[in-house]
């Protein structure tokens, strides 16, 4: 019989999950990892709901570095922030092979199901990544605070943020997450952290600095100038810069 | 007085002169150096570059590419701000240059700076001017991104020392492939003054390692390296000459990449071919595909091309091509053959390689297995076999599996409506433009075209 873990559809859930199939002693082959969702019930299977708890998902998340180290946990983590339904399982498996003996190499495992989901998930995951580490444009508002809008496809504004307050440590800086109505803060010479949109009280309109919009005219110029007419192939650009980033850029509004 | 008449135009103004100046510049990498931020200031640096923008021309757009100042003494005849031309002039001041590094990196435009410049009074001068700036954006406004600047030639070696120790990359122009090309269409440059200061950047690499080894904090030269550029077709040189060029360049110079640019025709000169097809986009591709196959696939140049096969397939990509000459080598075992053999595999590139040879310590592979793990086959499954059969009933021969290939039209990244595919006629394509293919939109992916 099968036993089917039903988590919450996060960070935190999944890695509860993985917590509780070790816990229950089961045998891995007969357990699935599911998140949320309007499931099909299968037949001759236990469903069991798992409450998320943030000490058991730490719990995992340290001793998979400690066992795993930094790169297997980089792709799962990168996994995990995907929105793929599948993720929890395919994550929790690969777990499985990587304690079973592959150990720091599973993610070379490739002929494994779950652990080519997983190495497909964070390769996806880190393309989206690096993307926006080019493609997020900021604005500067009044008081010289820098705000970007982002509507990324998978869950990684926690991702993007070491690298932006690496890069603009004395900045005072803002990216929001619309498709998910989460805003990321980095104070100035401080620690970033996240805000949920209904955590945030009485949002007021803010406008844009006065030098702004100089300065996104001269970035549209340069951006117009720099290309060769001769060459021009906007196929090749719509391959490399695809239409969904473009809203938020500057020079294509 | 030239310099200060240029100073009447707006900051716009001299954007687009400056910008429009510099565009046929080919590199705009911001990769080859991890630097994290001090905590002090602004900005970092990626090993693998990051592009923030591509121009309408499909060209990543990774740094600030301007020219300090188009005005310049010297008469090239393929150069758009040479001395004969009726062009408008400017110059940037070193402010104005901090000014739009600082504001566009700030809302994330770019990656860094690529400054290069005419020259104005002479070599030395202009790169005082070019030192100030980057002196200023480095010190006073404390910004850590990317540098690129062009050493000029003929400049003293004590400037390109001290600036080498504020920038990323600093790089010099080969301009064209051999020193008669130079001779005829660029008759103030001399191929010695390109070499000199290469070599004196190279050796100053090395000595910096050197230091660094015995002093954690002494201060980085280039630490991205250098790069260079020609021109392709505006003179009359074979891609075998050329490859054995960009071969010596890597080796004998340390150079990390070597750049080619497809002649674009901006001034009339009798010395100058005409392209009634547009720029040889195809073979600049076939040129960096070959570039690639150099430094990564543990090619040679003399394996590629020879004396009697001066120039690149116009059909098949130099690694296809290659394979189809030297049959005796395939098929190639997936699960027993060395790494170096299955990046000779066409269409196996350096990650579907390394892939195969992690996966395969797990365990015998299939054809199956390698489909899952994102090996393309369309190409490959001509030349390999899983466990000792191949993956349909194929012939190992030269006419068959060129007809086939044939079929399969290659993906290449140029025309000028986009990607559009030929007929395959008798006649080598006028044009000689291939398009990019998957390598190409990874390189422009990590900013490093």
């Amino acid at each position: 019989m099968q036993t089917i873990l039903v988590c919450e559809d996060s960070f935190e859930g999944i890695l509860t999950g993985i917590y509780e199939a070790y816990e229950r002693k089961l045998s891995h082959d007969d357990v699935i990892i599911e998140t949320g969702g309007e499931e099909n019930f299968r037949l001759f299977s236990e469903y069991i709901e798992i409450k998320a708890d943030e000490e058991k998902a730490v719990k995992v998340s340290r001793s998979l570095r400690r066992m795993l180290g930094d790169e297997v946990v980089y792709d799962l983590h990168n996994a995990l922030a995907s929105e793929d339904t599948e993720r929890g399982n395919a994550v929790y498996h690969t777990v499985v092979e990587a304690l079973n003996g592959k150990g720091r190499n599973v993610m070379s495992y490739l002929q494994n199901d779950s652990v080519r989901k997983v190495f497909e998930l964070s390769r996806n995951v880190w393309v989206e990544i690096h993307h926006m580490y080019g493609f997020l444009r900021f604005e500067e508002l009044e008081g010289g605070i820098l705000y970007a809008a982002i509507a990324p496809k998978n869950n990684i504004i926690s991702r993007l943020m070491p690298h932006f307050s690496d890069r603009f440590p004395l900045e005072n800086f803002v990216i929001y997450d619309e498709k998910r109505d989460i805003y990321a803060i980095h104070p100035a010479k401080g620690q970033w952290f996240l805000v949920r949109e209904q955590d945030m009280d009485d949002r007021t309109e803010v406008r844009v600095s006065e030098g702004e919009g100089r300065m996104q005219e001269l970035f549209k110029s340069f951006v117009r100038t720099i290309a060769i007419e001769s060459r021009t192939n906007e196929k090749l650009q719509l391959n490399m810069l695809p239409l969904r980033f473009r809203p938020y850029m500057t020079e294509f509004r | 007085m030239q310099y200060l008449r240029s100073q009447e135009k707006t900051l716009m103004e001299k954007l687009e002169i400056l910008t429009d100046a510099a565009k046929y510049d080919v590199a705009c990498t911001s990769s080859g150096v991890d630097r994290k931020g001090s905590g002090n200031g602004m900005g970092n640096a990626i090993k693998a570059g990051i592009c923030h923008s591509f121009s309408a021309d499909g060209r990543c757009i990774s740094l600030l590419k301007i020219l300090f100042t188009n005005e310049c003494i010297y008469d090239c005849k393929y150069c758009i701000n040479r001395v004969s031309n009726d062009v408008p002039r400017a110059a940037f001041t070193p402010d104005e240059i901090c000014e739009l590094t600082i504001g566009f990196y700030r809302r994330n435009y770019i990656e860094g700076l690529f400054l290069s410049s005419g020259i104005l009074v002479s070599p030395t001068y202009t790169m005082e001017l070019i030192y100030q700036a980057i002196y200023k954006l480095r010190t006073f406004y404390r910004f850590e991104g990317y540098i690129h600047v062009k050493a000029i030639p003929g400049a003293d070696p004590k400037i390109i020392e001290q600036l080498g120790l504020l920038v990323d990359r600093m790089s010099i122009n080969l301009e064209l492939p051999t020193a008669e090309g130079l001779k005829k269409l660029a008759p103030n440059k001399h191929r010695k003054n390109i070499l000199t200061p290469m070599r004196q950047i190279q050796n100053g690499i090395k000595e910096n390692k050197n230091d660094l080894v015995l002093y954690r904090n002494a201060p980085k030269f280039v630490a991205a390296g250098q790069s260079t550029q020609m021109i392709i077709g505006a003179t009359g040189e074979t891609d075998y000459q050329i490859m054995n060029v960009s071969e010596q360049l890597y080796k004998k110079f340390d150079l990390k990449r070597v750049f080619y640019s497809a002649f674009v025709h901006v001034n009339d000169d009798k010395e100058l071919p005409a392209i009634p097809g547009g720029p040889p986009l195809l073979r600049e591709h076939r040129l960096y595909q070959a570039d690639w196959l150099l430094r990564f696939y543990g090619f040679e140049a003399g394996e590629l091309l020879s004396e009697d096969k001066p120039n690149f397939n116009v059909h098949f990509d130099p690694k296809c091509d290659w394979a189809l000459r030297h049959l005796e080598y395939f098929p190639v075992e997936m699960n027993r053959a060395p790494y170096e053999m299955i990046l000779r595999v066409p269409g196996i590139g350096v990650k579907s390689a390394k892939r195969i040879v992690n996966a395969r310590r797990n365990g015998n592979l299939t054809f199956e297995h390698l489909k899952k793990i994102g090996v393309v086959l369309k190409r490959a499954l001509y030349f390999i076999t899983c466990n000792g059969r191949m993956m349909y009933r194929t012939k190992i021969e030269e006419d068959y599996i060129s007809r086939q290939l044939l079929g399969l039209h290659e993906k290449l990244p140029f025309s000028q409506d986009g990607m559009t595919f030929t007929q395959i006629s008798l006649f080598d394509d006028v044009r000689f433009n291939p398009k990019p293919d998957i390598v190409d939109g990874n390189l422009a992916l990590y900013g490093q075209f």
